[in-house]
């Protein structure tokens, strides 16, 4: 039977939506991003505009959860030994003061194993999740994102997480690339300034969506509990 | 080496270390298919009033890197003709907007390699020598051999134009970020179907002083560029 989330365009495309082949992902829910004292707190933006994501996501976890989607969650975050920082990113991020790797009060910002980097406690990943730990924007280049996808049979991707316009975006846009059906969920987004969030979901929305759907928590939610129903 | 060019929110490259020999004027689907009349673009109702503007400040830049000796990368969206490579929802996609990839068009088929829609614009045309990428996707990284020319010709900065702003360029310039290029925009070289989606790419970029690296006007990297000797 066919069933669809209502969104941007009824998705998935053509109506294959079980937890056989889709999955959540979770990107970048860190201290870093969005929790207090993490990096982007320290550098003095408004961390309302990322915590925005966390009720809805929680929501959202609990329901593909309860149903036996797989949940992926992503951590952006570099080796201690900095081996895999690119310089330039690192002379960009020095360039407000408190750079990657530097000690801030969350321990060395965006460094594996310090407290700023792990995942938020709101929506931690359970025992079993995969976690995927990226050096970029993006969760594909150099991770194993796309062997753990494909050797699940993911075909379609629930996308979540922060920040809008940057590591959810580069991501939604290499899922897209290698052929997974996305849908991103709104208000399970954020973005460090409110007006790059819209500006980023209003590009979405070019041509019926060149790279996925959009839609939000509840049509989601609701869309399972009809499943659930059936 | 060559004096940093006037970019925001830095002097690109950061660390001021380029020349001819390790920089790239990347050159992203200046296709009929998305800047001329019949294309693509213009078979989906968006005009190419937007879309066609870059290509004459494109045409000096590349002139101006054809005189300098930078390497010159070009880039085209199309599919195999059996197509092989498009992506179900790919193709979906673009069914729902009246103009599916691979459907007969004024251009031939769209976005079919070998069609004349899916050609380079006449007055960017690669000259021999110059690489030509071909990428079913957004990004010219993935499933193709982009990633692998660059680091066999030494190149580690890149300046971007072409079109779309907002898809294939963007796309490209975060994978190429993510794998550590330093990258420059050129804004009046590269264009939106709309104006705002344009601006807003500009701004992502520039956040978090240069997320994705830098933009500046092509006339700030002519600037450099014509200051320099000609080399023999």
């Amino acid at each position: 039977m066919a069933t669809y989330v209502p969104g941007l365009y009824p998705w998935p495309f053509d109506g294959d939506l079980s937890p056989r082949n889709t999955a959540l992902i979770a990107i970048d829910m860190q201290v870093d991003f969005c929790g207090p004292d993490g990096w982007l707190d320290q550098r003095g933006l408004d961390i309302a505009n990322t915590r925005r994501a966390i009720a809805p996501l929680q929501r959202v976890m609990a329901a593909m959860r309860a149903a036996g989607y797989p949940v992926l969650h992503t951590r952006e975050g570099h080796r201690p030994d900095l081996s895999d920082l690119p310089e330039n990113k690192r002379w960009r991020s020095r360039q407000a003061g408190l750079g990657i790797g530097d000690e801030g009060r969350l321990g060395r910002v965006l460094t594996r194993g310090e407290p700023g980097w792990e995942i938020i406690p709101e929506v931690a990943p359970l025992p079993g999740e995969t976690v995927i730990d990226k050096s970029g924007k993006g969760s594909f280049y150099a991770t194993d994102l796309d062997q753990i996808l494909r050797s699940k049979g993911i075909r379609n991707l629930v996308i979540t997480g922060v920040t809008t316009d940057c590591c959810v975006q580069s991501t939604m846009r290499d899922a897209n690339d290698r052929g997974y059906e996305c849908l991103l969920l709104e208000d399970c987004c954020g973005a460090a300034e409110h007006a790059n969030h819209l500006a980023q979901i209003h590009m979405l929305t070019l041509a019926g969506g060149h790279y996925g759907s959009i839609s939000t928590a509840d049509a989601l939610i609701e869309t399972l509990a009809m499943m659930e129903a059936a | 080496m060559l004096p940093q060019v006037k970019s925001e929110p830095y002097p690109w490259p950061f660390d001021g270390r380029w020349s001819p020999a390790d920089t790239a004027l990347m050159i992203i689907d200046m296709q009929v298919d998305f800047c001329k009349p019949g294309g693509y673009v213009d078979a989906m109702g968006l005009g190419v009033e937007l879309t066609g503007a870059p290509i004459m400040p494109t045409r000096r830049v590349l002139e101006a890197a054809r005189t300098y000796g930078l390497h010159i990368i070009h880039t085209r969206e199309g599919h195999r003709p059996d197509l092989a490579d498009l992506n179900p929802n790919k193709r979906w996609r673009s069914a729902r907007t009246g103009a599916e990839i691979g459907q007969p068009g004024p251009c031939g088929r769209i976005l079919t390699r070998g069609e004349p829609g899916w050609e380079i614009v006449p007055e960017l045309t690669p000259l021999p020598g110059e690489p030509v990428i071909d990428k079913p996707g957004k990004g010219a990284f993935y499933a193709t051999d982009l990633d692998q020319i660059l680091h066999r010709l030494g190149i580690r900065n890149l300046i971007f134009t072409g079109v779309t702003t907002d898809c294939c360029v963007h796309t490209t310039m975060r994978d190429a970020n993510d794998r550590g290029y330093e990258c420059m925009l050129l804004s009046d070289c590269c264009a939106a179907t709309e104006v705002a989606n344009h601006e807003a790419v500009l701004t992502f970029t520039q956040m978090g002083h240069g997320l994705f690296g830098t933009v500046a006007p092509s006339e700030a990297l002519l600037d450099v560029l014509e200051k320099q000797s000609v080399p023999a």
